[in-house]
């Protein structure tokens, strides 16, 4: 197993570098025979990192302990999906996973349909195989999965308590598929000014990628926040940890992109600015791993501190200024024939506007996290910006951006009128207006909420009228009864409509972010029988108890929920002893309901069982999730292949003898 | 006159010396108005500091198995809070012995100043930027465009319209080509 494990490794960094010599030389000397080989490098490559990941997850799953990162990270009491699962939980293994998904994503372009006799591939597979080689350098050299100790320990040491949940399974695993998934489109843009090929190919080419790529970055940021809501027990999904940054910053600006390349697709613009997204997005997956590897800045989600971060940053310089040398050595060509912009009203300003918002809400991301360092560098003082910098710097912009988000998609493309933008926003302002004056009505006196709420249904308002306009336009065309006609126009414009839909799983998202501003909180030590009032509920402590579930001990509080009189119930707050890990971790009892959530958290007890309690009420939190399912349902819907529209672009630019 | 004048003095003295005895009667009831850890004052106090154990979280927050910072942490606070201290004294109190790190956000003053305004100063540079490109882009396609006087603002619905009968031909088109 050792030497197969490490063959599979070394083999593959020696291919890596085989098949980028390969390709490099195959492009240059225009040989085919050479680019073939190189191309079937990356199959086998792929082939060497399955056969890793295969050989690391039967180590685990049988309790390997001679291997370091089995001893470490695992214990033979482990649940087996745990046991595999602890494949992402320490620094080799989940570059492994990185590097896995790398090679994967390198092996399908390179064997793409769509691709056949393009010669663009042997550039893009190339570029991927720098990304290769690299983590190859870092999984044989700096952090090797199949390290042996010296003797077999009879026990590991068990993987953290707090990472034995069906979030820590997904979470990361989505946000590698993310990061990993925006190099295709990093790869595609450099290999399309390499060359000299200026026009929209390899935007429409990895339209489809860069979406899924940022779904996963949704659902990996997303499950993560679940994961700590009812894992850590402090009530939030949300604390702007740097590491939690760190993958919002690509989220946004791949968001920024995702708009900005419609105006690229349909007026031959920005292209210079899409090109500097898509570099921006893919540098920040590699930031975003240096800042979780470096232990630069104090973070819950860190690796703990190595010099890994350090290889991470080098790597990040070196392939963005590759990037910017290429790009500004084809700047030139990129600014012949653009587009022309016509007036300030119209859909492309609005993307404009758009893309400032979401790069303006990345800056100060970026510079609220960085600014402990920026301020001990300066004046030598160590500052800490957290939540409260964040809510403060982030909540108008992020409104900002809502209100945009309602105004872009009733307008026109190319010029708009002033009577234009009145008839499609009068009826969802009023309604709008006529809401945020309920809210105020119903005792709402705080002014963020009542304006984020009022710009929400604002937005939600002018995307349903959008689809009654494209049901009432195709009616108009084809007299086809209603249902017909909005079926047949989202099923043949799903890109549009699906990207409607998303925004409505952000509006709900966003109902329930706002929601935070009225969470309610107690924290009580109760003798048994004892109640709390909170939030409309009563909750009365009934018994402690304790049960064992494997090696494991739990103790526990049966606590009764009664609203309005009407028995909800048992909830059962836990503290869980662990046989191999010092801490205990804390299971939140969470009772979710549309309305609100009920959280208990069992604090602390006596020996006469009196016991302290941390009680919540947090408003609206499940359309947190349930706008997380609207959103990749508009997502899948966007990007599902279909009948119609379904066009592989088709490749103009320069052509080669190799391909 | 002038006794009236006294009398009235001698009066407005009394109601005076009966609302400062009110006062100072008060005074005690008001001292010693006790917080505990529901007051919502004790949240705003103890949230504006950041908890060291490593949870990432503020005092308030703080629920980490194993923190041996927050219990001693919360008491300490609400012990002041009840001797009579207010959140300014108490966040000096505390800035003056850990620094400015102990914050869970960085002072509205001198260079920490900068942690908050860059982000809107950026943004608006950003924003006049835009405009100003998006004047230059509008300009030089007026002048490049003779018939752009003539053209009408487009219709959303009409471009819908465009966009529908475009998709049908195309799909049409498809059926024989």
């Amino acid at each position: 197993m050792y030497i197969i494990g490490n063959l599979s490794i070394y083999l593959a960094l020696i291919l890596s570098v085989y098949a980028f010599a390969s390709l490099f030389l195959g492009i240059k000397k225009q040989d085919q025979r050479l680019i073939d080989s190189g191309r079937g490098a990356t199959l086998a490559i792929f082939i060497l990192a399955s056969i890793s990941m295969l050989l690391m997850f039967i180590l685990l799953g049988t309790s390997q302990f001679q291997f370091e990162y089995v001893y470490q990270y695992t214990s033979s009491d482990l649940p087996l999906l745990y046991k595999l699962s602890a494949l992402w939980a320490g620094n080799a293994g989940s570059l492994l996973l990185w590097t896995f998904f790398l090679t994967m994503y390198a092996a399908m372009v390179g064997y793409s349909k769509k691709m056949v006799r393009n010669p663009m591939t042997p550039y893009i597979i190339a570029i991927m195989t720098l990304n290769t080689i690299f983590f190859y350098l870092i999984l044989a050299f700096v952090t090797k999965p199949f390290m042996l100790l010296d003797g077999v320990p009879p026990e590991g040491r068990g993987l953290n308590p707090m990472l034995q949940d069906p979030g820590m399974i997904l979470h990361p695993v989505a946000i590698y598929l993310g990061y990993v998934g925006l190099v295709v489109p990093f790869a595609f843009a450099i290999a399309s000014l390499i060359l000299k090929n200026m026009d929209s190919f390899w935007v429409k080419m990895t339209r489809r990628w860069t979406i899924i790529a940022w779904v996963f970055l949704t659902l990996g940021n997303v499950i993560g926040g679940y994961w700590a809501y009812t894992e850590l027990g402090w009530g939030g999904y949300w604390a702007w940890d740097p590491v939690e940054n760190a993958s919002f910053m690509p989220w946004l600006t791949v968001t920024a992109y995702l708009h900005s390349v419609m105006i690229q697709e349909r007026k031959n613009m920005l292209k210079i600015w899409n090109l500097s997204l898509i570099i921006l997005s893919y540098a920040l997956t590699l930031f975003g791993t240096f800042l979780v590897r470096s232990g630069v800045l104090t973070s819950v989600h860190a690796f703990g501190e190595s010099n890994l971060g350090a290889y991470f940053l080098i790597f990040m310089a070196f392939m963005v200024i590759l990037a910017m040398y290429v790009l500004m050595s084809r700047y030139h060509l990129i600014k012949k024939d653009t587009g022309q912009f016509e007036s300030f009203l119209s859909k492309e300003s609005s993307f404009l506007i758009n893309n400032l918002i979401l790069l303006g809400g990345t800056f100060a991301v970026f510079w609220g996290t960085v600014f402990p360092l920026v301020s001990e560098a300066v004046r030598g003082t160590k500052v800490t910006v957290g939540i409260p910098f964040f809510n403060t710097v982030m909540s108008p912009i992020l409104l900002a951006l809502l209100f945009i988000m309602a105004v872009c998609p009733l307008i026109a493309w190319q010029r708009s009128s002033m009577k234009n933008i009145r008839d499609n926003f009068l009826i969802p302002a009023i309604i709008s207006l006529v809401i945020a004056g309920l809210l105020v009505f119903m005792g709402i006196r705080d002014a963020y909420p009542v304006i984020a709420w009022s710009i929400i249904a604002f937005m939600v308002l002018t995307h349903i009228t959008e689809f009654i306009r494209g049901t009432s336009a195709r009616r108009k065309v084809t007299k086809e009864p209603v249902p017909v006609a909005f079926y047949n126009l989202i099923i043949r414009s799903r890109r549009r409509y699906g990207g409607y839909i998303v925004h409505l799983g952000i509006a709900i998202m966003a109902v329930g972010i706002v929601g935070a501003n009225f969470d309610l909180e107690r924290l009580e030590t109760m003798e048994i029988g004892d109640s709390v009032e909170i939030g409309g509920y009563t909750v009365t402590y009934e018994n402690l108890a304790q049960r064992s579930e494997g090696v494991n001990d739990i103790v526990y509080a049966n606590m009764r929920v009664e609203r309005d009189g009407r028995d909800l119930g048992i909830m059962q707050p836990e503290r869980m002893f662990y046989l191999n890990w010092e801490e205990p971790s804390t299971n939140v009892a969470v009772r979710s309901t549309l309305r609100d959530d009920l959280y208990i958290v069992l604090s602390a007890w006596e020996e006469d069982q009196r016991a302290t309690f941390q009680f919540k009420v947090n408003p609206l939190v499940k359309w947190v999730w349930i706008g997380t399912y609207v959103l990749v349902i508009g997502a899948v819907f966007a990007v599902w292949k279909g009948r119609y529209g379904n066009v592989t672009p088709r490749y103009a630019g320069p052509q080669r003898k190799v391909y | 006159m002038p006794d009236r004048k006294g009398r009235y003095i001698d009066m407005v003295k009394k109601i005076f010396a009966i609302m400062l005895l009110a006062v100072l009667a008060g005074m005690p009831a008001f001292a010693a108005e006790m917080y505990d850890y529901n007051s919502a004052e004790f949240k705003d106090n103890a949230s504006q500091f950041m908890c060291m154990c490593g949870c990432g979280q503020d005092h308030f927050e703080c629920n980490m198995d194993g923190c041996g910072l927050n219990d001693s942490f919360k008491t300490e606070i609400l012990e002041m809070m009840n001797d009579g201290m207010t959140q300014d004294e108490i966040k000096n109190h505390y800035t003056g012995m850990y620094g400015e790190v102990i914050l869970t956000a960085p002072e509205k003053k001198g260079f920490s100043l900068t942690a908050w305004i860059t982000p809107f100063a950026a943004l608006g540079a950003a924003g006049a930027g835009v405009t100003l490109l998006v004047r230059r882009w509008v300009n030089k396609s007026r002048l490049n465009t003779d018939h752009f006087e003539d053209s009408e603002p487009k219709d959303k619905e009409s471009e819908l319209e465009e966009e529908i009968l475009k998709a049908m031909v195309d799909e049409e088109r498809k059926k024989y080509y």
